[in-house]
């Protein structure tokens, strides 16, 4: 029995040793997280990308396997995260043409809207007494992922609260436009659309898309742009501001 | 092997805003810059290549692979930011309670001037 035990955590430090382990857990995750999305019916309270780092989680606490070591095997995927980030820029560009449908609410809002989306937060943490790093991991909470990291290495803060900001930012944004533009008697597809990619992000322009395909197109300009603005206007900010 | 060539397109840009980035001592990632030179390219240009823009709908749909182990990472650090959780939970939900306010109200009000305009 011991022998076997033995065995198993020789196997266990071999497959450590290698990303083939993390990289294998990744995907499975990937797989089975959309199936439960899609099994689940959607909900738009529970993104695939949770479900899927819950079961992560899960696999790596069972077979004991320490986080740090699995996000050294998984480094492997975040080197393709630079290109994808560029690739961004291609919807981006497929969408600019709706600007201008709509460039005075888009112009005149955007900025503001995007800049207050980040001051909000930091503002409440700071008043309640949060340290300068999870002030930095919160300001880019409206922020597209992949954008977003590349902020939060730049505010040096930390990439796991932040991402768990993000998730958290996009199910609320997607909850409160639903029920704010109700209250509001909001029904432009167009505005909605914006609200959800400009506070939501990836999360909130998936809900976008289940409205329809304008309001689709028009959050993943939003998200886009916010994504530029708060890239160029946070790492000026925080070093004025000297937090 | 198209799709390779829009990769490639992709990967080129990002180092060229790597370059950017580092002998410019800008504070915005590299990713970021060259996707702003991306897409000001394609604007310019008025159009895209098929190989591009099938490598960009090939990345962009494993995203969540890509940003997985940073967001596992969130149940992993619980303790290293203990007794800041309440203000973090705080600030997300009010905070974003209060910018998707603000951005409907501010939207609302700068279409309706559209519509009593010109358009």
């Amino acid at each position: 029995m011991t022998e076997l035990s033995n065995r198993f955590q020789e196997l266990l430090e071999l497959l450590s040793v290698s990303p083939v382990l993390a990289i294998a857990l990744t995907f499975g995750a990937f797989f089975a997280g959309n199936r439960l999305f899609e099994g689940l019916n959607r909900p738009a309270w529970l993104p695939p990308i949770l479900i899927s780092s819950m079961l992560v989680s899960a696999a790596i606490a069972i077979l004991a396997i320490d986080y740090g070591d699995y996000r050294e095997g998984a480094q492997w995927l975040s080197v393709l995260l630079g290109p994808a980030t560029v690739a961004l820029g291609v919807p981006l560009y497929q969408q600019m043409h709706h600007i201008r449908a709509l460039w005075r609410p888009i112009v005149f809002t955007l900025p503001v809207a995007a800049t207050l989306a980040a001051v909000y937060a930091v503002l409440i943490a700071a008043l309640m007494g949060a340290s300068p790093e999870v002030l930095a991991s919160l300001a880019p909470k409206s922020v597209t992922a992949p954008i977003a990291i590349g902020i939060t290495e730049q505010l040096g803060g930390s990439v796991s609260l932040m991402m768990g900001g993000l998730l958290i930012t996009g199910i609320m944004a997607t909850l409160f436009v639903d029920l704010l533009a109700r209250r509001l008697s909001i029904t432009d597809p167009r505005i909605l659309g914006l609200a959800l990619g400009l506070n939501g992000h990836a999360i909130g322009t998936a809900r976008a898309f289940e409205l329809g395909p304008t309001a689709g197109a028009f959050a993943s300009l939003g998200m886009g742009l916010t994504g530029i603005f708060t890239a160029l206007i946070l790492p000026l900010a925080f070093s004025l501001t000297g937090i | 092997m198209s799709m390779l060539r829009g990769f490639l397109v992709l990967t080129v840009f990002f180092i060229a805003g790597e370059v950017l980035r580092v002998l410019l001592a800008l504070p915005v990632s590299g990713g970021v810059i060259g996707m702003i030179l991306l897409t000001l390219l394609l604007m310019v240009k008025g159009s895209i290549s098929d190989s591009l823009a099938g490598a960009s709908q090939a990345l962009i749909s494993v995203l969540v692979l890509l940003i997985m182990p940073g967001v596992v990472g969130v149940f992993f650090v619980a303790d290293e930011f203990a007794g800041q959780w309440l203000a973090v939970g705080i600030a997300l939900v009010l905070g974003t309670l209060l910018s998707v306010l603000t951005t409907l109200w501010l939207m609302r009000r700068f279409s309706g001037q559209e519509v009593d305009g010109h358009d």
